[in-house]
């Protein structure tokens, strides 16, 4: 196992063990649920990144066709997704308790974060559509290509157009005069560390793949 | 709520089970008999307790990382050493 990983490992613990031992200031409505901000958030972060790569490895894929980028790619989209769903359900669970729903249908955030899920559950389907491997990597990279393009719109620029419960709404940015700036202390660390985590998974998964060739093609 | 008594008594060891049954429950001890520890973890409406329960989830989930890391280089290396015999 390579040192980093280690070093990702220790740095989650004490990020986890800070996020829980800090004093945070009395925050009306959030009280201790603030912070949330150190689980919630770094989660579209490292959803973001994972996407971001994904949307790298597929253009990789698109200029000389080594199914290695394919492989890239199909790991990265499916841990973004997997921090992407992680951050919906950990959204309504916050939800529940500062806005008093699980769920609504007025807040543009909420839906469209779970749309731009689907778009990436249907990356996975479409997928499974083709047995030919080299006709399934193309068309997943160009859709994948299409994919991570609405991420920006979605969960950016369309939820800041509207009125919205959730903070970074009507163009302000996500770090409101709700947001005390202790909590930062423990935010950005966090979004370093799940980003790690993210990739140490990636990579698990990215050599677990490239074995699974391996064995179906030569031997 | 049931729950109410133990939300009151917060600061100190929570004897539910001399609560619950009658008498005194054999085994369970004081705040002041209880061990540093103990204390620790009884203070600050519990929350050493809910960082605890993270703690654990996340070493485990952590070993189980560490394992199917370690798994994979296996084969990895098992692959190698069979293309270069090969």
């Amino acid at each position: 196992m390579k040192p980093w990983k280690y070093f990702v490992a220790v740095w989650m613990t004490v990020v986890i063990t800070a996020g829980f031992l800090i004093r945070i200031p009395e925050i009306a409505i959030l009280e201790q649920t603030a912070r949330n901000l150190f689980l919630h958030v770094p989660m579209w972060f490292t959803m973001m990144v994972a996407f971001a790569m994904a949307f790298y490895y597929s253009i990789r894929y698109l200029n000389d066709e080594h199914l290695d980028w394919d492989i890239k790619a199909e790991t990265a989209t499916a841990v973004g997704l997997l921090f992407g769903l992680c951050g919906l359900f950990t959204g309504a669970l916050w939800a529940r308790f500062t806005w008093g729903t699980w769920w609504t249908f007025s807040e543009p955030r909420m839906n469209l974060s779970a749309l731009a899920m689907l778009i990436f559950v249907a990356y996975f389907i479409l997928r499974s559509a083709f047995n030919d491997r080299e006709k399934r990597a193309k068309i997943s990279a160009i859709y994948n290509i299409f994919g991570v393009t609405t991420i920006p719109f979605l969960l950016y620029i369309i939820p800041r157009q509207l009125p919205s419960l959730h903070p970074g709404a009507e163009g302000n940015p996500a770090f409101s005069d709700m947001t005390a700036p202790e909590l930062r202390i423990i935010f950005y660390p966090a979004v370093i560390g799940f980003i790690g985590l993210a990739i140490w998974i990636m990579d698990i998964v990215k050599r677990y793949k490239q074995l699974q060739l391996k064995t179906s093609g030569s031997i | 709520m049931r729950l109410n008594f133990i939300q009151e008594s917060t600061s100190s060891t929570v004897d539910t089970l001399t609560q619950s049954y009658s008498g005194k429950w054999e085994g369970t001890e004081s705040i002041e008999q209880s061990s540093a520890f103990i204390q620790l973890m009884a203070s600050n409406d519990l929350i050493f307790v809910v960082l605890g329960v993270s703690l654990i989830i996340w070493f485990v989930l952590l070993f189980y990382l560490i394992k199917v890391d370690r798994n994979v280089s296996k084969l990895e290396e098992s692959f190698k050493e069979k293309e270069n015999e090969a």
